[in-house]
């Protein structure tokens, strides 16, 4: 019967394209964010009262006769997010030796012990695990929310304070009350850039377009529609794409007949340079702003965007034109140390994460975790890079302020930043 | 009367007729991608009755092939102010394209697929996708992924940029020339607006909105906005990139080549043989290796055609998993013509592609990848031989 056969191959087959797709949905989510349960998320808002469960173990201490004080620093080295992790490393490197030169903290040099994550959430966790038993005093990183989440559990497994350098998943602060971060959190951006698109580019009718399998930008979608109409704005579509898309000529016609202003596109740049360089194609004008998150923030999104891709605006942590003093000098130490500029965001917030630590340190009572993570909490206007950081009371996420850029032919040029203050207050 | 639409049931759903045409031509150009994929499924299951897993792979070795070749014609991604491409470098990257997926095809075909081929299917079957996954995941050490570019789009001559628009209902001219005046109008005030922020050094945003140059853009803008929503409003127009014309253009000339080929060559006739009885065609004195070799090169370039297309007209960035959602669509439409059938794979890409858009038409981008699967189920419950092919049982 080879007819039977037949139907059973194409069973067989039909199984395994679906195996496949799950394969492949779960080996694709590297970079993927989430902002599911965002309590505790509030830039600026007023804290939200979450009781965050204090860290299970006593951490690490710094022996009285000892001239060394560890911290640690978990970067993807390798791997996918290597550009991230190589930028983490370097300001992290850059704070390290600021304060060495300037004789350490009371007398003692600190010692920055750096663990390769591989881009991997699981080698994230061991390394973390070894650089502890090591006896770091604290750790910092990650860049990536995924990897930064397994962080969380063994810094408050073990009583570590851990800073995070980028991740923006709102929850992953909530693990522990040792957990902090240096970043903004994806519940600012989208109030930015609805605040940005409202009053700044004076639009009123704007269409969002949201990859619904990232958890990152469909938040993003939502924080961003809220503020919008909250202004007064008002929403005219809604397109959804899935990571992956290649060709997204049926939302682009969709979103034509509805004639918005701008578009709101909240995804990752792999998806949103070819979305916009099909929209122009498609006859979506240069007169309709195209604007996004930070999830926007690479370089590839100028190659697949094209000239398309031009004057779209986006939010960031912080850029090289700021016109902040702690700009200027971080870049001049970076290029006496490393030379050129930091390739990404991530040279600032390594840094500042670092510096932000070694700050704690400083202010500590005792050399030990638990004291660094008082310290920690208790840090009020220290001047980051990226802006001004204050994590008390507010669960480990600082009210940061957020830098519109917009992209230019030569990558990033700083347009408006705002205060976190300034957005809530609108 | 329940209204549907806002009771939640089908929240979403919007049907605008008056973006179907284009949603229809979007649907025939998409499909169409998937048409020449689907094919090279097709005959491989014609001849083998394998379904070649890696095809997919195939393809993203085809459109990291033309990346190659753009690179090493200049286009990388710090190269500065470079002059636009010609139709001779597209034509090369094409070729480049198709014949290392052909080679990769027949290579593939070789070392996995013909040792295993007195083995059950089911082996073969799981051959193909071991095959599937070595790429992939092989291809991660070797071939750059992002960040690193894709194809620079300065490759493409300039004479292939923008788009062809057809007015199905024309727009008042009027209407045109009023636009065409708010356009000059906002070029002028934004001209004007640039030039004194750079007198003055200042910042546009640092302004306030009410700012008399700031205003006057914001006004003029406006105007073009309300102008092209009213055309928009009032007409039926149906635009097609030029690059996907082409790319259009180009997948029907290569089908036309493959009928060509399949239906009055010599070795047409071998396929054709080899397909209905691979036994007797080898008995009958077809080399059946030749035959299935030919097979897989052809496939595969067209794949290759299919990629290079695909990366350079709709700008998708490379990664070694670029061809895996083309490739089970594909899979997919050649499973819905009649898998086995060469029309059916070419009637199933179109169906799929038009499945796809009239999905993404009533709001529901989010299934767009869904319905590829739904479509499978379906076919695979109700007519298992596909739209074309035999649901008569099979002589043994």
């Amino acid at each position: 019967m080879k007819f039977r056969n037949t139907i059973s191959v194409l069973s067989c087959a039909a199984t395994a394209a679906l195996f496949l797709g799950a394969t492949l949905g779960c080996g694709d989510k590297t970079t993927s964010n989430g902002t599911n349960g965002g309590n505790g998320g509030g830039n600026g808002d007023a804290p939200v009262a979450v009781n965050r469960p204090a860290p299970l173990g006593e951490g690490n201490s710094v022996a009285t006769g000892d001239d060394v004080i560890k911290i640690g620093l978990i970067a993807s080295q390798n791997g996918n997010l290597r550009p991230w992790g190589v930028d983490s490393v370097d300001g992290a490197m850059l704070a390290v030796k600021q304060i060495n030169d300037a004789g350490g903290i009371d007398g003692k040099q600190i010692k920055l012990v750096v663990g390769d994550s591989n881009s991997k959430p699981e080698e994230g966790k061991n390394a973390a695990e070894k650089l502890v038993s090591e006896g770091v005093i604290g750790l910092i990183g990650e860049v990536s929310s995924g990897i930064t989440a397994q962080l969380a559990d063994v810094a408050k497994e073990r009583g570590v304070p851990l800073v995070a350098v980028g991740a923006t998943k709102p929850d992953i602060t909530t693990k522990g009350s040792n957990i902090f971060r240096v970043c903004y959190t994806d519940d600012l951006q989208g109030p930015v850039m609805a605040v940005f698109a409202f009053r700044d580019l004076g639009l009123t009718k704007v269409a969002i377009v949201t990859d619904v399998k990232q958890p990152y930008s469909t938040g993003l979608s939502e924080t961003f529609r809220t503020k919008f109409e909250a202004l007064g704005g008002e929403i005219v579509d809604v397109q959804n794409y899935e990571t992956g898309s290649t060709a997204f000529n049926g939302q682009i016609a969709n979103l034509k007949a509805k004639n918005p202003q701008g578009l709101f596109l909240s995804g990752y740049f792999n998806e949103v340079g070819p979305f916009v360089y099909q929209a122009r194609d498609q006859g979506i004008g240069k007169e309709v702003y195209v604007f996004g998150g930070d999830g926007w923030d690479s370089a590839e999104i100028l190659n697949s965007g094209g000239d398309a891709i031009l004057g779209g605006y986006f939010c960031n942590h912080y850029n090289e034109n700021d016109d902040r003093p702690e700009v200027a000098s971080f870049l001049a130490a970076w290029k006496a140390e490393h030379g050129g500029v930091p390739g990404t965001t991530m040279g600032a917030l390594g840094y500042d994460a670092t510096a932000l630590m070694i700050d704690a340190i400083g202010r500590a009572a005792e050399l030990n975790s638990a004291s660094v993570t008082e310290a920690l909490e208790a840090t009020v206007d220290f001047k980051g890079v990226s802006g001004d950081i204050t994590l008390l009371d507010q669960n480990g996420n600082p009210p940061k302020r957020a830098i519109v850029v917009e992209l230019t032919n030569d990558g990033q040029s700083f347009t408006k930043a705002y205060e976190a203050s300034e957005i809530i207050g609108e | 009367m329940i209204d549907l639409v806002t009771s939640g049931a089908l929240a979403g759903l919007s049907l605008d007729p008056s973006t179907l045409p284009q949603q229809l031509v979007n649907g025939l150009l998409i499909g169409a991608i998937y048409a020449l994929i689907a094919l090279g499924y097709t005959m491989v299951y014609g001849v083998l009755r394998l379904i070649n897993f890696a095809h997919g792979e195939v393809f993203m070795l085809g459109a990291y092939a033309a990346l190659f070749v753009s690179y090493g014609f200049g286009y990388t991604a710090d190269a500065g102010d470079i002059a636009g491409g010609t139709w001779t470098l597209l034509a090369i990257m094409l070729l480049v394209s198709m014949i290392s997926c052909a080679i990769v095809g027949a290579v593939i075909e070789f070392f996995a697929y013909r040792p295993m081929r007195n083995q059950t299917r089911i082996a073969a079957l799981i051959t193909a996708i071991g095959v599937s996954l070595l790429i992939q995941y092989g291809g991660q050490l070797f071939l750059p992924a992002q960040p690193p570019p894709s194809i620079s789009e300065k490759v493409l001559p300039a004479d292939i940029r923008g788009s062809y628009d057809f007015n199905l209902i024309s727009p008042d001219p009027q209407l045109e020339s009023d636009l065409a005046a708010a356009k000059t109008a906002a070029d002028a005030a934004d001209s004007e607006l640039e030039k004194m922020l750079t007198d003055t050094g200042q910042r546009e945003f640092d302004l306030e909105p009410e700012h008399p140059l700031r205003a006057a853009k914001f006004e003029t803008i406006g105007e073009v906005r309300s102008l092209s929503a009213e055309i928009e409003n009032s007409s039926v127009s149906v635009t097609v990139p030029r690059g996907q014309a082409v790319m259009f253009g180009t997948v029907v000339l290569l089908m036309t080549l493959l009928w060509w080929l399949v239906m009055h060559t010599r070795t047409g006739r071998a396929m054709r043989a080899a397909s209905h009885d691979f036994d007797s065609a080898s008995l009958m004195g077809i080399n059946v290796n030749r035959v299935v070799t030919i097979t897989f090169i052809i496939g595969s370039a067209l794949a290759g055609a299919g990629a290079m297309m695909n990366a350079t007209f709709l700008r998708t960035p490379l990664t070694p998993f670029f061809g895996f959602m083309p490739g089970v669509k594909a899979f997919v439409a050649a499973v819905l013509g009649g898998i086995g059938n060469i029309p059916g794979a070419v009637l199933g890409g179109f169906v799929m592609g038009l499945a796809e858009t009239l999905v993404v038409w009533a709001g529901y981008g989010q299934y767009k990848d869904a319905v590829a699967f739904v479509i499978l189920i379906v076919i695979l419950l109700f007519r298992p031989g596909g739209l074309l092919g035999s649901s008569k049982v099979e002589k043994v």
